[in-house]
């Protein structure tokens, strides 16, 4: 459902992402490891479409649609999500407005109407209350003064809400506690299903373990440099990626 | 010299511009040159509507024009002497003397120009929410407060319009008066929106804030003087404005602590956003202190929309044009404040997300 071709970013002078290529059949979450500056969020944006994350060669597709040629928002409609390494504060905009704005826009974009007022806020409650978010924070301004933790929570809450085709986690544990873990990662796997894909950005075995990938990518030096079954996590975990990085 | 230049010299205590002075006694309007019309050219935008002006001499103000309007116009106030000669009568029908917050007075402000004001007695409360919206002419207005002690005078102003509307107003504020202002300013060929404020007791609150936004073509100004004259004062202003490309948007505040103006606290905010290129912004924020043992804070920014703020809410689907409307509105609703009465808020906020989705 999910293939990326052959793929080159990059960001200013620097090219970050050289000929990556990677398949996530529907059903599937792969998991990404690779060490700090390696690339990996880079490809979460550029796959997002983030300007100045220049595609200078490749292709992305999700259920066949050419993803590059596509706006940010109608990756969003066509399914694309992504969970953000650092999710950005907004001033002045409250976390239902921007969830309620952003959920009646894809459904927009799919043809749809927008979804009535009530229906609309007791799907977020629900969501909401799976993830131990209380309604106050839905009240706030979007992100601003959330904790690290606050924050990913939040980031899961949106992609409860809007039901993606295919997700991108990148690093949702980081600045998470050990039960906020747990509560994030039970509420992606309820997300998991035949018809959907993930790929989980991670430095951790101990995510995997809770969200357990079928595959696992080293991306290093700008390339999947090997693949294989949960196991090689735990051999990055006991071995680092020197030896990825020297294979250079 | 005449009578008149002697009388002001003895009489200006106010912080306003002697060069503002100057242009009076010659019966011109400032020029660029004049300071605190740099950025305003109120000449040539006289011109582009083919309005000739003269500052009216005293012999010709409204006899209207009462002491408290002709003191800002002697100091130098050239909008208070516009409206001294162009207002056909003093204008103070807020009565009776009670409103609220849920009970405002409104007031539509005319075509041409108006004086007028108020002092509210002690402890008295008053809610004055004014229109302003000419037609392409030029309009002058002059209002002129004193809060009472213990008095609340909540002023809300709201500009949209063409041509060239000036307004000034002028508050004394005693001692634990308070005084809460907000001003929408929509610019038009020039929109110049003044206020003084002198607190003269101990223990008084201020709130001066704002929201500018300007089109291709149109001018905003929001000008203001702050005078803590008494202790334990406080002031707080968050002026947030935003211009399209060819609009022009102007902030000057100064804030003045005297020296016997101990434990003031001052704070003072603007930031502008523009929005295109060829948007412009200009300002001047002053902080004057002279007395001891003062808190005061202040910034001012003027910047682009945040571009990682606009691909997060598109990556969450929201349409490019729906997702800069939302965030210039976030950044605009800032400045509105909390205690304005329902119906204005209402009124504001369908303002600002017309003008946004234009
Ligand atoms: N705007 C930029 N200009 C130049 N280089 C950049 C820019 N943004 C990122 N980079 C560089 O790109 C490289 C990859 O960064 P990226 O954030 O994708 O790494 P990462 O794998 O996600 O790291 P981490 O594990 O720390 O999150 C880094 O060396 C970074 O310094
Ligand atoms: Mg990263």
């Amino acid at each position: 459902m999910f293939e990326v071709n052959d793929l080159y970013v990059r960001v200013g002078e620097a090219e970050i992402i050289k000929g990556l290529t990677l398949a996530v059949p529907a059903g599937e979450t792969h998991a990404i490891m690779g060490p700090n500056g390696s690339g990996k969020s880079t490809l979460a944006y550029a796959l997002a479409g983030r300007g100045g994350y220049e595609v200078t060669a490749g292709a992305a597709r999700l259920d066949g649609a050419d993803l590059l040629a596509l706006t940010p928002e109608a990756r969003a409609a066509k399914g694309l999500f992504l969970s953000f390494q650092y999710p950005v504060e907004i001033p002045g905009l409250s976390a239902i407005a921007f969830l309620k704005a952003a959920l009646n826009a894809q459904r927009k974009a799919r043809g749809l109407e927008p979804m009535p007022a009530p229906a609309l806020l007791k799907l977020m409650r629900e969501k909401a209350q799976a993830l131990n978010i209380n309604e106050d924070m839905l009240k706030r301004p979007l992100n601003v003064g959330f904790s690290g933790g606050e924050k990913k929570r939040f980031e899961a809450l949106q992609m409860a809400v809007l039901q993606p085709r295919f997700a991108i986690l990148d690093e949702t544990d980081s600045g998470l506690d050990i039960d906020a873990l747990k509560l994030v990662a039970e509420n992606v796997n309820a997300l998991r299903s035949p018809a959907r894909g993930m790929l989980v950005i991670t430095h951790y075995q101990r995510l995997l373990d809770y969200i357990k990938p079928d595959r696992v990518h080293v991306l290093a030096r700008g390339q999947i440099v090997k693949s294989g079954g949960p196991e090689l996590a735990l051999e990055l975990e006991r071995e680092g990626y020197d030896k990825y990085l020297r294979a250079a | 010299m005449n009578g008149l230049a002697k009388r002001l010299s003895a009489r200006d205590t106010s912080v306003q511009s002697r060069a503002l002075g100057d242009a009076l006694f010659s019966h011109l309007l400032p020029t660029r040159r004049a300071e605190g019309w740099r950025w305003s050219d109120i000449q040539s935008a006289l011109n582009d509507i083919n309005q000739r002006v003269r500052v009216p001499r005293e012999e010709e103000w409204s006899e209207s024009a009462e002491a408290a309007v002709a003191h800002s116009a002697r100091a130098g106030n050239v909008i208070a002497a516009l409206a001294a000669g162009t207002a056909d009568g003093w204008y103070s029908s807020w009565g009776p003397p009670f409103s609220n917050t849920s009970n405002p007075m409104f007031d539509q402000l005319g075509e041409v120009g108006s004086v007028g004001g108020r002092e509210l007695e002690a402890n008295e409360e008053l809610v004055v929410v004014q229109h302003l919206k000419p037609e392409g002419g030029l309009a002058a207005h002059c209002y002129d407060f004193v809060v009472g002690p213990g008095a609340r005078l909540t002023r809300v102003l709201l500009q949209s319009g063409d041509g060239v509307a000036l307004v000034s107003g002028r508050v004394i504020v005693r001692e634990f008066g308070q005084l809460r202002q907000f001003v929408l300013a929509e610019g038009a060929k020039l929109a110049r929106i003044e206020t003084h404020v002198e607190i003269e007791g101990e223990g008084a609150e201020v709130e001066l804030h704002g929201v500018y936004f300007c089109d291709a073509g149109r001018h905003a100004d929001l000008t203001s003087v702050v005078t803590h004259k008494a202790a334990n004062g406080k002031t707080k202003q968050l002026i947030k404005g935003v211009a399209r490309k060819g609009g022009r948007g102007v902030f000057q505040g100064k804030i003045v602590v005297e020296r016997g103006a101990r434990k003031t606290d001052a704070r003072q905010y603007h930031h502008g956003m523009l929005l295109e290129e060829g948007a412009e912004i200009f300002a001047k924020p002053e902080l004057m202190i002279h007395a001891d043992d003062v808190a005061c804070a202040h910034g001012n920014t003027a910047g682009g929309l945040d571009e990682s703020a606009l691909f997060y809410l598109r990556s969450r689907g929201l349409a490019e044009a729906e997702a800069r409307a939302l965030l210039i509105e976030a950044f605009l609703l800032e400045a509105v404040p909390e205690w304005l009465p329902a119906a204005v808020r209402d009124e504001v906020e369908a303002r600002i997300g017309a003008w946004l989705r234009s």
